[in-house]
């Protein structure tokens, strides 16, 4: 067991005062016992005077009573002049002592001090260390009992952070990989409930219009359900890092043309005007042109469907610095401030009214984060609540030389 | 129209891409693991077009493609995958002269798009 703080200091500090005290009454002593014997001697010099004068007085050896009485005035002065000298060095060797036992005790809480600071800055610098996520960060264990305890307490938490990180990571590939098995699992099912539900549809002459509608509840949702199962096996390959992008040099045009048509009929239902204002002459971007047009999708699909009836969704592409900027502009209700904040988060959706009308996943603006930063681009979102939304994405654009020969 | 050996470990699979296919007049033969595509293969039938199952027990589709083009035979040939990424990973798929992946659940449009390219070459 390591020496303990408070022990040290109590033992410091009766020894400090254990000393000055003894210092302090051994000259008191010393001094009194002084002054004493100085008294004492005085008395008894004047008493021989005064029988040496009163011999004078009645005549009897005058000369030798005269002689007496010089010699005790002589006598006086010398124990004046050794009283003087003795204090003074009494209350030097009490201030000597005092100045030493002071000293002492200055250097033993200096000593402490000393020994407490080596491990409390490297219990400072090793929290710094694990506060910024270096699970590895430990002290060294010695030293006075309480710093010891301390960073045994230390070593300890930062133990069990760490293995609580190695556990939550293994409980993250294994979701990841349910997720993946999951979704590859349901496919087979789900293949057939689509294809025979079409398989029936194709024979729609021969059904009532109320099995038609049926059969029409049963694709719709199934549709939903293989988007859900995309959407979340995106999720889960972003997840464990596998989702893989081939980018090769693509037309933004093009590419916008592509997913402008994938949507028309939806737009068309709604009445809506979808356009587009693509910048003349643009380079072409480096993407994985299923990918990209899988993002276009989904922004046109959430202006379709979170706008009313005759809003118009504008499509721009333009340059920017080095990269192809694209905007998807809609005039619709634009979406709060609160709900923006968190727009690219995975299960955000409208307000509770709005996604029983609209039919999302709510991970489609989490994946095409995902994708566009895959991509290198990045991807936000701005709105003022009754005036529309924009979302935007950056993708580098090919470097000119290369754009040439492609 | 084409005679195609159509392979999945689903009956229900099978059926269904039985029946799309031949209303569309197509020729459908069916298998329902590799081996039985190598052996219908060996038989006396001819066939315009492979639409195999990429996972099934016992051999699946691409390891029953190998054993195919190893006997140097080039038939045109379709893989049916669950996974979005033609995933199921077994080996260097780049030797197998494979035509084409579809996805489950199936779009068949797509699907008849592509026999259509591949029969009347």
């Amino acid at each position: 067991m390591s020496p303990s703080l408070a022990n040290r200091l109590t033992i410091g500090f009766a020894i400090a005062f254990a000393v000055l005290t003894g210092l302090a009454v051994i000259g008191v002593a010393r001094f009194l016992q002084q002054r004493q014997d100085y008294e004492n001697a005085t008395a008894r010099s004047y008493q021989r005077e005064i029988e040496a004068r009163n011999r004078l007085a009645q005549g009897q050896k005058p000369a030798a009573a005269r002689a007496e009485v010089i010699s005790q005035q002589q006598r006086r002065q010398a124990l004046r002049d050794e009283i003087s000298s003795e204090t003074r060095d009494t209350a030097l060797l009490v201030g000597a002592g005092l100045i030493a036992g002071l000293t002492g005790a200055a250097l033993l809480f200096t000593g402490l001090i000393a020994s407490m600071r080596r491990p409390l800055e490297d219990l400072v610098e090793a929290s710094g260390q694990l506060a910024g996520g270096d699970l590895d960060a430990r002290v060294k264990v010695g030293g006075l009992s309480e710093t010891a305890t301390l960073g045994g307490a230390f070593n300890e938490m930062a133990e069990e952070l760490q293995r609580r990180a190695g556990e939550r990571d293994q409980l993250d590939r294994m979701k990841d990989e349910f997720v993946l098995t999951a979704s590859h699992e349901l496919r087979s099912p789900l293949t057939s409930v689509q294809g025979f539900a079409e398989l029936l549809l194709l024979e729609r002459e021969r059904l009532s219009p109320k099995q038609v509608e049926t059969v029409e509840v049963i694709l719709d949702n199934t549709r939903h359900l293989v988007r859900l199962l995309n959407d979340l096996l995106d999720l889960a390959r972003s997840d464990a890092g596998r989702l893989t992008i081939r980018p090769e040099p693509t037309d933004v045009s093009s590419l916008i043309g592509d997913a402008a048509r994938t949507m028309r009929a939806q737009f068309d239902s709604h009445r809506q005007e979808l356009s587009e204002e693509i910048e003349p002459d643009l380079p072409q971007v480096e993407a994985d042109r299923d990918r990209i047009r899988q993002v276009l999708v989904n922004l046109l699909t959430n202006a379709n469907e979170y706008c009313p009836q005759g809003a118009a969704i504008r499509v721009k592409a333009g340059r920017a610095g080095a990269d192809i900027e694209i905007d998807v502009i809609d005039d619709g209700p634009g979406i709060p401030d609160e709900q923006l904040e968190h727009i690219f988060e995975r299960f955000t959706r409208g307000d509770a009214g709005e996604t029983q009308r609209v039919g999302g996943t709510g991970l489609g603006l989490a994946i095409s984060k995902s994708l566009i930063e895959l991509h290198g681009g990045t991807i936000e979102a701005w709105s003022t609540p009754g005036n529309g939304s924009t979302f935007r994405f950056r993708l580098p654009a090919v470097a000119h030389d290369r754009a040439g020969v492609t | 129209m084409a005679r195609i050996l159509l392979a999945d470990d689903s009956e229900t699979i099978l059926l269904l891409l039985r029946t799309r296919l031949e209303m569309e007049g197509h020729e459908v033969e069916t298998a329902t693991d590799g081996q039985e595509v190598i052996d219908a293969m060996s038989g006396p039938a001819a066939f315009d077009l492979l639409l195999l199952d990429a996972m099934m027990p016992r051999k699946s589709g691409i390891d029953a493609l190998r054993e195919l083009r190893a006997a140097g035979i080039d038939i045109p040939a379709l893989i049916v995958s669950a996974h979005t990424d033609g995933g199921d990973d077994n080996g260097d798929r780049s030797d197998l002269a494979i035509s084409g992946y579809i996805t489950k659940p199936i779009d068949f449009d797509q699907l008849f798009t592509k026999i259509a390219e591949l029969t009347e070459r």
